[in-house]
C-alpha cells in the first residue's frame, strides 16, 4: 500500500486546498498542479515518514503532525515537511497557522548540521540546521525512524559525525554552486527559523512563481526584496509582507529573540549547542526582555573552583533586574474592566498577561481562578457561566452520592473504598492545618476537603487517591469557597497535574528529567556537577514537582504563584524553569560545599520558606526568555502540566493497585 | 580510637501512609510531637549524633512517603542503609500485612550484600490509641512474624507519648552498627539499652 503512496500526492493536493480555504485573504494564483512542483518532475521519494510533528508552541493542542519525507531529483536530495490537513482535533490553530511551519523541499546543499536527540522519555526529535545558520523547529518522530532518516540520507548525501558529538551530523555537500551565493546573502533575522524557506528548491525556476507558491514564499529572498518595495505595494500584491507580519505579531517578543539567539548560536557555532559555550548576556536598556547572548570566552570549567555561570558572571546582578519588573495585584475595577456588558473576557491573552506579572488581589481570586483553571471559557457570558455552575453542582451531587450511599455492610465488603477513605481522612487531618480556614478541631472546612478528594476518586476511579492532592485541593478551596465549584477547578487542574500522580510516575519522572535538559542548557557546570556527583535524577526536586511548590512557600504566596503558573503566559511549564531559578540562585553553594546527594536533598528540603518568590519569578522569566525554542526543545511533549498526548490509557497500569 | 572519623550510620524507615514514621523520628531527635506534620512528600532526613558504648556516630534517619505510589522513589534513597525499620499501625489489620511487601521492597531496591543477614527492626507504633481497645494486631502475632524473619527485634511504641522510642532507636543504631562490615569496633559484653522500658520488646540482640 505504502507503494501508492509514493505517487500519491494527496496530502499535497489537502495541503493546497487548506491553503485556499484557510488564507483567502491572500494572493493566491498557483493551482494545487503547480504546487506540486515542491515535488520536481523526475523525483523519487526515498523516505518517509508519518506523523512526524512540530511543537509550535508549548500547548499539546498546538502540535502540528505531518509527513517528512526525502526527495531526490538528479544528484540532489532534498527534504520536505507538510502537514496534514484539519488533522488537529483542537482546532486552536488554523490551516494558516499550520501552513506557517511547512518545510517545502528544502535541499541538502542548504543543510548544515541535523542533530539527534534521544531524550530518555519522550519522543526522539531532530533539529534541522540550515547553512544560514537558521534552524527549523524541532521534529519529533511519533512513530520512531530518525535512524532510518539518518541513514537514508546518509545514502545520496556526504553526511559525517561531528567529532565533538555523537549526535550531530554534518551535512558536506557542496555539489550545489547555489548554495554558496544564498549562504553569501545576508540574511534578514527576522525571518522565522521554524518556517520552511527554500529559493534554491525551485531552483530553476522563476522568482514569481516563487511568489505563487503561497506560504512557502515568506523565503529569504523575498522577505529581503520586500525591503526594496513600496509600502503600498507590499500590502496589496506580497503575500510575504502580510506573512512576515504574522509571524512578527503571532511570536512574543521572546520567541523571536530566542529565534535570534539561536540562530546567532548556530551560526557561529555550527553544530554548537548553547551548552556548551560561555556566553555573556547583556542587558538591553531599552527592553527588559532583550538580552543579547555573546559569546566571552571558552574556558574549561574545571580550571575554577565553581565552574562560573555560562549564561553571566553577572547573573547574581542581573537576574534581579531582569525578568520584567512585577506588578501589583489585579483588582475589582481592573478586572471588570476586562469583561464586556454580558461578562465575557475580551482579550484572554492580556488577562493573563496582566495576572502573570502582578497576580490577583484576594477578593478577586473567586473570580478568576475558575478562568485559569479552565473550568470556565474566557469567551462565556455571565448567564452561561450560572447555567454551568447550576448544571455542575448537580452533576456533582451525583457523583458524590456514588460514595454518600455506601452503607456500612457494603463497605465491609469494598476494600478499597475503605481504604481510600482511610487514606483520605489520615491526610485531610495533615494538611494546612495552620491556616486559620482549616484550623482546630471538627473544622467543616476539612470534611468538604474528604468530600471533595473522596468524591474526585470515584469521579476518577482509576487514578483514585493520592498523597499530595490535598495539597493541590486545600488552595482551591480555601481561594473558591463552594465544593461543588472547588471540585470541578481541581478536577480541571488534575486533567493536567493527573500524571504527577499515576502508579509509574511518569509525569514526575518527565519533568525531572525535562529539568536535567533544561539544566543542561541553562548551566552546564552544574550540570555536570550533578552528573558527577550522582545527582542527575533530580529527586531532590520532587516535591516542587508534584506539588507545585506548595510545601515550599507561605500560603498565600503559593496562591501567587499558582495563579502566575497557570496564565500559561510564556510557557506552559514555567514551574520548571522555577525550579532552574532556585538552583542556580543557590549554585556556587551547592557547587562550592561539594554537596553529596544526600546534603542537597536537606539543602534542598530546608530552602522551604526561604525562598524569595518574587526574585524567583523574575529569574524564571528570564531563563525562559533565555532557553527559547532550546528550553522548549528540552520537554517532552505531554509532560505536565500539558495536557497528556492521548486520552486512552493515560492510567494504564493501575490493575494491581490498590488504591 | 577518638581520632576516628565519625561514623554515620543510615537508617531507612518504611511503612504504610499514616502509621507515624515521621512522627518517631520526630520524637526521637526532636523530643517531640505534633498534630501538625503533613504527609510525608519525597523524602526527608533528621540526623541525630548517638554514642554506642564510647564511641560517637551520627545516625542519619531517612524518613518517605508510605504510599505505595512513591515506591518507584525508593531506589534512590534506600541505597548504602544500615537498618531498616519497619512500622505498622497495631490500630490497622493492612498496615501489618503489609510489612512483608515492605521489607520485600527494600531488600529488592537496597540490594545489601547479604540480604539474609541485613538487620530490620519492627515497630508497633500507635498503643495508646483508645487505651489500646481499638487494637487489631497483638503483639504475639507481631512477634511470631519476626521470629519467622530471622528474629527481627521488635518493640511497641506510640510516638505521641514517646512511649519506648527512645529504647527502640537506640537498637535500631546498634543494629545498624553491625551491619557496618569492614569496620573493627570494639564493643564491650554490656551495653546500656534505654533500661526501664526494654520490657516491653524482645529486646535488642546486640
Ligand atoms: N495517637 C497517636 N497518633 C499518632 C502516633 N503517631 C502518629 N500519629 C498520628 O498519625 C498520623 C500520621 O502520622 P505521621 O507521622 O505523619 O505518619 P507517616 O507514617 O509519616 O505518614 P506518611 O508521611 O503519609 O507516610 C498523624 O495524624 C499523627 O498525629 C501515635 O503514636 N499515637
Ligand atoms: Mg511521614
Amino acid at each position: 500500500m505504502h507503494e501508492n503512496e509514493f505517487h500519491d500526492l494527496s496530502d499535497d493536493a489537502d495541503y493546497e486546498a487548506s491553503i485556499q480555504h484557510g488564507s483567502a485573504s491572500m494572493v493566491r494564483t498557483s493551482s494545487s498542479k503547480q504546487s506540486t512542483s515542491s515535488e520536481p518532475e523526475g523525483s523519487e521519494i526515498v523516505y518517509w515518514k508519518d506523523n512526524v510533528a512540530i511543537h509550535p508552541t508549548q500547548y499539546a493542542s498546538e502540535r502540528i503532525s505531518g509527513r517528512l519525507k526525502l526527495i531526490k531529483q538528479g544528484a540532489s536530495l532534498f527534504m520536505t515537511w507538510i502537514p496534514y490537513k484539519g488533522h488537529n482535533s483542537n482546532a486552536r490553530l488554523s490551516e494558516k497557522d499550520k501552513n506557517l511551519y511547512t518545510i517545502r523541499a528544502v535541499s541538502f546543499s542548504e543543510i548544515r548540521s541535523i542533530r539527534r536527540h534521544s531524550p530518555a522519555l519522550g519522543w526522539q526529535y531532530i533539529i534541522v540546521v540550515l547553512s544560514s545558520g537558521l534552524a527549523f523547529a524541532p521534529l519529533y518522530f511519533y512513530n520512531g525512524g530518525v535512524r532510518e532518516f539518518v541513514a537514508t540520507i546518509k545514502q545520496h548525501v556526504n553526511l559525517i559525525r561531528s567529532a565533538e558529538d555523537a549526535n550531530v551530523f554534518l551535512v558536506n555537500d557542496f555539489q550545489d554552486p547555489l548554495q554558496r551565493t544564498l549562504t553569501s546573502l545576508d540574511l534578514p533575522r527576522a525571518v522565522s527559523i521554524s518556517k520552511g524557506t527554500s529559493p534554491s528548491v525551485l531552483a530553476g525556476e522563476s522568482p514569481s512563481s516563487t511568489d505563487q507558491d503561497g506560504l512557502a514564499v515568506a523565503s529569504l529572498d523575498n522577505s529581503s526584496t520586500n525591503q526594496h518595495k513600496g509600502k503600498q505595494k507590499q500590502k496589496h500584491n506580497d503575500p510575504a509582507h502580510d506573512i512576515s507580519i504574522q509571524v512578527l505579531e503571532k511570536f512574543s517578543l521572546v520567541t523571536r529573540f530566542a529565534r535570534e539567539t539561536t540562530s546567532q548560536l548556530f551560526r557561529e557555532h555550527g553544530s554548537g549547542f548553547v551548552s556548551n559555550e560561555r556566553e555573556k548576556l547583556v542587558h538591553n536598556s531599552n527592553d527588559p526582555h532583550k538580552v543579547v547572548m555573546t559569546e566571552i570566552t571558552k574556558e574549561d570549567p574545571h580550571e575554577v573552583p565553581v565552574a562560573s555561570d555560562p549564561l553571566a558572571s553577572e547573573l547574581e546582578k542581573l537576574s534581579m533586574v531582569w525578568g520584567k519588573p512585577r506588578q501589583g495585584p489585579l483588582g475589582f475595577e481592573e478586572w471588570a474592566s476586562f469583561l464586556d456588558s454580558e461578562g465575557r473576557v475580551l482579550d484572554s491573552g492580556a488577562l493573563k498577561k496582566r495576572i502573570f506579572y502582578g497576580g490577583v488581589e484576594d477578593g478577586v481570586r473567586k473570580e478568576i481562578w475558575p478562568f485559569l483553571l479552565e473550568y470556565h471559557a474566557y469567551d462565556s457570558t455571565y448567564a452561561e457561566r450560572e447555567y454551568l455552575v447550576a448544571t455542575k453542582k448537580v452533576e456533582y451531587e451525583t457523583i458524590k452520592n456514588q460514595w454518600k450511599s455506601i452503607k456500612p455492610e457494603q463497605a465491609r465488603k469494598f476494600t478499597k473504598f475503605r481504604e481510600r477513605k482511610s487514606l483520605i481522612e489520615k491526610d485531610v487531618v495533615r494538611t494546612d492545618r495552620s491556616i486559620s480556614f482549616y484550623d482546630g478541631d471538627d473544622n467543616p472546612n476539612v470534611t468538604i476537603l474528604r468530600d471533595i478528594l473522596l468524591t474526585y476518586s470515584f469521579y476518577n476511579f482509576d487514578l483514585g487517591y493520592c498523597q499530595g492532592m490535598s495539597d493541590l485541593l486545600s488552595p482551591i478551596l480555601f481561594v473558591i469557597r463552594d465544593e461543588s465549584e472547588a471540585f470541578w477547578c481541581f478536577a480541571s487542574l488534575m486533567e493536567r497535574l493527573g500524571p504527577n500522580f499515576n502508579r509509574d510516575q511518569n509525569g514526575n519522572h518527565a519533568q525531572l528529567f525535562a529539568l536535567s535538559k533544561l539544566v543542561e542548557i541553562l548551566d552546564s557546570p552544574l550540570h555536570n556537577y550533578f552528573a558527577q556527583n550522582d545527582c542527575l535524577n533530580y529527586f531532590f526536586c520532587f516535591r516542587w514537582i508534584l506539588i507545585q511548590f506548595k510545601r515550599e512557600f507561605e500560603y498565600d504566596m503559593v496562591l501567587l504563584l499558582w495563579e502566575v503558573l497557570w496564565t500559561h503566559h510564556l510557557s506552559e511549564h514555567l514551574h520548571l524553569y522555577v525550579c532552574v531559578a532556585v538552583l542556580k540562585r543557590h549554585r556556587t553553594k551547592i557547587m562550592g560545599e561539594q554537596m553529596d546527594f544526600d546534603t542537597l536533598l536537606k539543602f534542598i528540603n530546608e530552602l522551604s520558606g526561604h525562598i524569595d518568590l518574587d526574585a524567583t519569578l523574575r529569574d524564571a522569566e528570564a531563563l525562559c526568555i533565555c532557553a527559547g525554542e532550546n528550553g522548549a526543545a528540552c520537554i517532552p511533549p505531554g509532560t505536565p502540566p500539558s495536557l497528556p498526548i492521548q486520552d486512552a490509557s493515560v492510567y494504564p497500569q493501575l490493575e494491581d493497585e490498590v488504591l | 580510637m577518638a581520632s576516628r572519623r565519625r561514623m554515620l550510620l543510615k537508617v531507612i524507615i518504611l511503612g504504610d501512609s499514616g502509621v507515624g514514621k515521621t512522627s518517631l523520628m520526630n520524637q526521637y531527635v526532636n523530643r517531640k510531637f505534633s498534630n501538625q506534620y503533613k504527609a510525608t512528600i519525597g523524602a526527608d532526613f533528621l540526623t541525630k549524633e548517638v554514642q554506642i558504648d564510647d564511641r560517637l556516630f551520627t545516625l542519619q534517619i531517612w524518613d518517605t512517603a508510605g504510599q505505595e505510589r512513591f515506591q518507584s522513589l525508593g531506589v534512590a534513597f534506600y541505597r548504602g542503609a544500615d537498618c531498616c525499620v519497619l512500622v505498622y499501625d497495631v490500630n490497622v489489620q493492612k498496615s501489618f500485612e503489609n510489612l512483608n511487601n515492605w521489607r520485600e521492597e527494600f531488600l529488592i531496591q537496597a540490594s545489601p550484600s547479604d540480604p539474609e543477614n541485613f538487620p530490620f527492626v519492627v515497630l508497633g507504633n500507635k498503643i495508646d490509641v483508645d487505651g489500646g481497645n481499638s487494637r487489631v494486631v497483638s503483639e504475639k502475632k507481631a512477634k511470631a512474624w519476626c521470629a519467622s524473619k530471622g528474629n527481627i527485634p521488635y518493640f511497641e511504641t506510640s510516638a505521641k507519648e514517646g512511649f519506648n522510642v527512645e529504647a527502640a532507636f537506640e537498637c535500631i543504631a546498634k543494629n545498624a552498627l553491625k551491619n557496618e562490615p569492614e569496620e573493627d569496633i570494639y564493643l564491650p559484653d554490656t551495653i546500656d539499652v534505654g533500661g526501664g522500658q526494654q520490657q516491653r520488646s524482645t529486646g535488642c540482640e546486640c
